[in-house]
């Protein structure tokens, strides 16, 4: 298949995909701003856009990384491709769209007997909903090529 | 569906690596269908009879169930 890329992006992926979403995960959490805290002090209104800038740019970056390691992993070339890997590939995709539709759902259902999410609740569901895809993708292909096969 | 793949293998004093590459596949690919934990597909099941000079039919077989 030529939109694989090759094998070595895999180990790059498998780096700064964890990297990224932990890093994005300190920004949440606001870590990032505790440390700014301690080099430039509390923010008052000359160095709040300071905060707010090293932020945005330090969560889309590791975001972006995140999002980039995960294509990385996912679209990369075993060492060798055959048909047994390219068949595996496959059904992994079906089984993580399987796993998104039955997650949509519950999160629907849920929605509906709950009430809707507050603030950014439905934004943050969609994201997890396409994460879900891609992780289920990558466990699934992974366990089958590498446990189950052997 | 059953196979003699390890046997026409060993028949033909072959490693799995020595058949794999004969047949542009990987080792873990012969491992799997030796174990029927993978169904080859047609291309590869010709390639395979061709490396072990045997008939298709001989090396797979099918079960009652299939």
């Amino acid at each position: 298949m030529k939109l694989l890329l090759p094998n070595r992006f895999k180990k790059t992926g498998a780096v700064i995909a964890p990297l990224g979403f932990a890093i994005w995960l300190l920004m949440q959490s606001g870590y990032i701003s505790e440390m700014l805290t301690h080099i430039v002090g509390e923010p008052n209104s000359s160095t709040v856009i300071l905060f707010r800038v090293v932020n945005a740019i330090i969560g889309t970056i590791s975001f972006l990384s995140f999002l980039g390691g995960i294509y990385f992993v996912s679209f990369s070339r075993e060492k060798i491709e055959d048909e047994m890997v390219q068949r595996t590939r496959l059904d992994s995709f079906q089984f993580a769209a399987l796993v998104q539709i039955i997650f949509t759902i519950a999160g629907f259902l849920f929605m509906i007997i709950v009430g809707e999410p507050k603030d950014a609740g439905l934004m943050l569901f969609f994201i997890l909903s396409i994460l879900l895809f891609w992780l289920s993708f990558i466990g699934r292909f992974n366990y089958i090529l590498h446990f189950k096969l052997r | 569906m059953k196979n003699s793949l390890k046997e026409e293998r060993l028949r033909k004093q072959l490693t799995q690596v020595q058949l794999a590459e004969l047949v542009s596949v990987s080792r873990q690919t012969i491992i799997s269908i030796e174990l029927n934990k993978y169904t080859p597909s047609v291309l590869l099941s010709l390639k395979l009879a061709k490396v072990l000079t045997k008939r298709v039919e001989d090396i797979f077989r099918l079960e009652e169930f299939d």
